[in-house]
């Protein structure tokens, strides 16, 4: 089986772009603050110095598993079931569903160990960026040096492989418990309710989130900066609460905006509605990066800029300085891994539905219906994810604007929630509009037929 | 040039379809001209790689044809953009496909309203529902396709393809990817079409059965018309096909 995965990777390598684009950028910055552990090791790093730096290291590293077992785990959701026909066809020619799995996972931890080595020479230039960014900030001496060794590559390359075999056994598990029949009637009828153990995940987060907004709000009021430990994580968890809901929110929403859409669309707006109601799913999986993207990015820099705000005129200790790095840091990552993963999960569903395109073409559609069709469901699918996002960003901002400064709302500008939307909606409609170009390309009677 | 009173439901003027480049080409259909009057059933038949297909495509403004003109219902395919062909299909053309092509987000009535809604043309809810009993699918009316056998699945597409009233209608193999029970439903529907709303239906098949439920059939040989046969029965369709098949291996091997 191994060797089958190894003629899979060779001879597919569209399949695995995105998921190797995943884990390559995740080891780039993994390794990049792994360095600062090989950094502390060496000549004239005082205590202090250590400390900034081990701290950097761990927080991130902590974070980057996370966040890579998540986006290689929504990537590998994904190809694998574009590959169904090809995993049914190998079991019907004898392979075990254990054997199936272990193709799936030898295929990722291959391609893991590859993206993580091919990862080296960019993780280098970025850990000393890191190192000069402290150092320039003051956050770490002059005389220290910036080192890159043993400690970035074993974390960086164990961290992404264990990431990445967490999420394609769990990927491996779910496909291959479905039987071939199941998995083809599946794909054309969805059953429209969560599991219960989504359900429960979704309202475990929720309450995690909405008890750090008040820990936060109460047992931190008035005690400075030191309530970021539990406001910074309110948005991440209540943001994956409300992703975990995305297939309901997206049917409340549809079903507010049906009205709306059907009549500025016409036939386009009509088929939008039918699309959204009829897979809520497929629909939900797109949602839930917009919502995680803009929960976690809106709740973080409103705390930062808060803080700021509260620190003004004040000098800031060498610990406030490394936080708001690493607030900047743990940001710039999550949204960097929410929009891969949304332009990703967008550009591969939208590819999946060439047949759909082709037939709606064949029964009348002229391509700019087609265009029109997508746009509209962009459109929503955006709306539903910054609605919620933000409010998953209140479970940071307004507790910590009520520990910091006694006012519920912050004194900060809207520019920047503004800017947060309009980055993930301008996302959602470039890379579906631009898949959809692509798939429409193809003649319809071909593309019904493939 | 002047069209007669009554067109020709389709009328094709030597046809041409060449695939592939200068050095290595195909050459699919080869001058074919045919005119089928409004209200026929006509099979179309011929071996694999006889240009069938290709000519059901090329008439249906599918597929661009190098050379020759296509005119239905009297009024000539030009082939601009995909906006302008759709357009023109809308009006005129309906279409049967061997694997259904049903939207599978829309429910069996959705399916069938959906060119009427596309085309932006005023919405008979009872005509599409009648339509639908019509094809003995009454009681589906909100199903999914994947809820539906392939049979029925085939049946709302035929309702589909014959909710707005199009001069022409198109099958691919309607039966190719259907039981024999089914099959026959299908071909009974078609037949239906034409003697009852003296639609006109135009089938592509390999089948001498589904073709003999047609008036007339046309063959085709290496992209060139071979011979009609005109109230076919299954056994004389046959062996007509055997005999096809003889002419080009002869040619063949003289060549």
């Amino acid at each position: 089986m191994s060797s089958l995965a190894l003629r899979s990777l060779r001879f597919r390598p569209g399949a695995f772009a995105a998921s190797f684009a995943s884990m390559f950028l995740g080891a780039v910055i993994l390794m990049a603050f792994a360095s600062m552990l090989d950094t502390s090791g060496g000549p004239g790093v005082s205590s202090t110095d250590e400390e900034t730096l081990i701290t950097m290291a761990t927080v991130v590293g902590g974070w980057g598993l996370v966040i890579v077992a998540f986006a290689v785990g929504s990537m590998l959701t994904l190809s694998v079931r574009q590959r169904s026909a090809e995993l049914a066809l190998l079991k019907s020619v004898g392979a075990t569903p254990a054997q199936v799995r272990r193709m799936i996972v030898g295929e990722t931890a291959l391609l893991a160990v590859v993206a993580a080595a091919a990862a080296i020479p960019l993780a280098v230039p970025t850990g000393r960026l890191v190192f000069e960014l402290l150092q320039s900030s003051g956050q770490v001496g002059e005389g220290v040096g910036y080192r890159f060794g043993g400690f970035a590559i074993t974390i960086g390359v164990g961290i992404t492989l264990l990431a990445s075999t967490i999420a394609a056994l769990v990927t491996a598990r779910r496909a291959t418990r479905m039987r071939a029949a199941d998995a083809i009637r599946d794909a054309a009828i969805e059953d429209p309710r969560m599991s219960r153990k989504r359900v429960v995940a979704a309202g475990l987060f929720l309450a995690a989130g909405i008890n750090c907004g008040v820990v936060t709000a109460t047992v931190f009021h008035g005690k400075g900066s030191d309530a970021m430990q539990t406001a910074g994580q309110a948005s991440i968890w209540s943001s994956i609460g409300l992703a975990l809901f995305a297939p309901a929110l997206v049917r409340v929403v549809s079903r507010v905006l049906a009205g709306p859409v059907e009549r500025i669309g016409g036939a386009s707006g009509y088929l939008t509605v039918q699309n959204v109601r009829g897979r809520t799913k497929e629909m939900a999986g797109a949602v839930m990066p917009i919502i995680l993207f803009t929960g976690i990015a809106t709740g973080t820099i409103y705390m930062q800029s808060i803080e700021n705000a509260a620190m003004d005129g004040l000098v800031k200790t060498n610990e406030q300085s490394n936080i708001e790095t690493l607030n900047f840091v743990v940001v710039g990552m999550v949204a960097l891994f929410a929009a891969i993963m949304l332009v990703n999960t967008l550009v591969a569903a939208t590819t999946y539905r060439r047949r759909e395109f082709g037939q709606q073409r064949l029964a009348g559609s002229t391509p700019p219906q087609v265009l029109r069709m997508v746009t509209l469901e962009s459109l929503v699918l955006a709306a539903t994810g910054v609605l919620f996002g933000s409010i998953a960003s209140i479970a940071t901002v307004v507790p910590y604007s009520i520990a910091r400064t006694d006012s519920v709302l912050p004194d900060a500008t809207i520019a920047i929630s503004l800017g947060i939307v309009t980055a993930a909606a301008a996302l959602t409609l470039a890379a579906s509009l631009g898949a959809t170009r692509r798939a429409i390309r193809t003649p319809a009677i071909r593309a019904a037929v493939s | 040039m002047s069209e007669p009173h009554s067109p020709d439901a389709l009328r094709l003027v030597s046809l041409r379809k060449v695939y592939g480049t200068a050095q290595n080409q195909v050459i699919a259909l080869d001058g074919v001209t045919l005119s089928l009057p409004p209200g026929s059933f006509t099979a179309i038949m011929g071996p694999s790689g006889s240009g069938k297909s290709t000519l059901l495509q090329c008439a249906a403004g599918l597929d661009e044809p190098s050379g020759g003109q296509v005119f239905v219902d009297g009024a000539e395919l030009t082939f601009g953009s995909e906006t302008e062909l759709t357009k023109f299909r809308r009006r005129r053309i309906g279409f049967v496909f061997q694997q259904f092509n049903l939207l599978p987000a829309l429910t069996v009535l959705q399916n069938v309203v959906l060119p009427l809604r596309l085309a932006g043309a005023r919405v008979d809810r009872r005509r599409c529902r009648s339509l639908l009993e019509q094809v003995g699918l009454g009681d589906r009316l909100h199903h999914r396709p994947a809820e539906l056998s392939g049979g029925q699945q085939q049946r709302v597409a035929i309702a589909r393809a014959l909710v707005a009233e199009p001069a022409l209608v198109f099958a691919d193999e309607p039966t190719g990817a259907l039981d024999t029970r089914s099959a026959r439903a299908v071909l009974a529907l078609l037949q239906e079409a034409v003697r009852v709303d003296e639609q006109t239906v135009v089938m592509v098949t390999h089948d001498p059965v589904a073709a003999s439920y047609a008036d007339e059939v046309v063959f085709l040989a290496d992209g060139r018309l071979a011979g009609r046969l005109a109230r076919p029965t299954a056994e004389a369709v046959a062996e007509r096909m055997t005999h096809l098949g003889d002419d080009v291996t002869r040619q063949a091997v003289g060549a």
